[in-house]
């Protein structure tokens, strides 16, 4: 996760008056993402009590796909009207305020056995990750900066990993721009087809969580994809997911001394600025709120309410993530950068599926 | 948002600053109860 509001969207806010003039610019497309969770959460439940009163047996829908499909629909036709596009690109604000809340549903404990669970698995299917990023981006023929966006992309954190290496490395914003079109065209594709692969291969929900937090790209379908299999499954799918996320400066720091080595990018000065700059500052929000939590500063009540306002953040992501993937945006590029990161998720998949079953059966998730 | 962009990084208070901030917030009103509870 990157700092900055969205790929779009400036994140800093000047003085009293620029803040009040940017929240009112942001209450039409606020309320575009309320009205999007809401009717997701309306069809999931006029779904759910029509089947029931006619004993009718039917899956359950989660709101989040609902939510998803119609932002889908809406952006991919009508498209976002200006007016509302600000107030749409605070949804990952949402997700990072949901986050931080769901913090409150982890004690200190679980959050370092998952945490250096997923730490270690992460760091594996990393370096197997932009390995073979890099090896078949050189064999369609890729330029190189573009490939690095697409590793970084798709191994990490997905828009905001782009956003914080395109500086770091000095690449094109045409390319920039792409490599993000195609993450969450990949990341869209990714919230259909992991919750049917994790029930066909009949993941636990730790399995599965951990599976979609270490494979799916941006922290918002990673989320998604969790809360699509499960409650439990969100909750781990989101501590993996921050932790990929927390090694985000680590990664870009590295792709910043190999470019700048070869005198395609500015030298790094003090690395440990550079690493504190590009540390997504939210983990350390989550890791307090669990803490607290462990401490028993909160009565069970009160826990509950942090973790339905929590619910209620990651509603109004869901409608973003739906709201803000262009699928149009693919055809200017042509096929092979899509191909080159659809093969690379498909492999980072695969690798992340084999680990998760390996600590499954080693390390007792 | 119809066209995703890349941008350049920016000086200033970032977007993580305020989401905790508003989660710290919103915990501690829930733990002095200064909010009814939160149904889903």
């Amino acid at each position: 996760m990157a700092t900055s509001l969205s790929p779009s969207r400036p994140a800093v806010l000047a003085g009293p008056a620029g803040l009040a003039r940017d929240f009112v610019a942001l209450i039409p497309g606020l309320l575009l993402l309320a009205a999007v969770g809401f009717a997701g959460k309306f069809i999931e439940q006029s779904i759910g009590g029509y089947t029931k009163s006619h004993h009718i047996t039917f899956p359950n829908i989660e709101y989040v796909l609902w939510a998803i499909v119609i932002g889908l629909a809406i952006a991919n036709t009508v498209g976002i009207p200006r007016v509302f596009q600000a107030g749409v690109a605070t949804y990952e604000f949402w997700l990072k305020a949901g986050i931080v809340l769901l913090g409150s549903r982890f004690l200190l404990g679980d959050v370092l056995h998952l945490g250096g669970i997923s730490l270690l698995l992460v760091a594996i299917a990393l370096t197997l990750s932009l390995s073979f990023m890099h090896l078949i981006g050189r064999a369609f023929g890729l330029k190189p900066k573009l490939t690095s966006l697409l590793a970084v992309g798709s191994a990490i954190c997905g828009v905001s990993a782009i956003i914080a290496a395109k500086p770091a490395i000095d690449a094109d914003d045409e390319d920039a721009s792409y490599a993000i079109a195609a993450i969450l065209a990949l990341g869209a594709i990714s919230l259909f087809t992991f919750p049917l692969i994790g029930h066909s291969l009949h993941l636990s929900d730790k399995a599965y969580g951990l599976w979609a937090g270490l494979a799916v790209d941006n922290t918002a379908e990673a989320t998604a994809a969790g809360a699509l299999y499960s409650d439990a499954a969100q909750k781990v799918a989101v501590l993996a997911k921050t932790t990929r996320n927390a090694l985000i400066g680590f990664i870009v720091l590295a792709y910043a001394i190999y470019w700048a080595s070869r005198g395609q990018a500015e030298a790094v000065g003090n690395k440990a600025a550079f690493l504190w700059r590009k540390f997504p500052k939210f983990v350390l929000g989550f890791l307090l709120i669990s803490l607290l939590a462990t401490l028993a500063i909160f009565t069970k009540p009160q826990l509950t309410s942090l973790a339905n306002l929590s619910r209620w953040a990651f509603l109004l992501t869901f409608a973003g993530v739906g709201l803000r993937t262009n699928l149009r945006e693919l055809g200017k590029q042509g096929w092979r950068p899509f191909a080159v990161g659809a093969i690379g998720e498909i492999f980072i998949a695969l690798v992340t599926l084999g680990l998760v079953y390996g600590a499954d059966r080693y390390l007792h998730l | 948002m119809s066209e995703p962009t890349a941008v350049a990084p920016r000086r200033g208070i970032s977007l993580d600053v305020y989401a905790v901030s508003l989660a710290l917030l919103l915990a501690l009103l829930v733990r002095l109860n200064l909010i009814p509870s939160i149904k889903w």
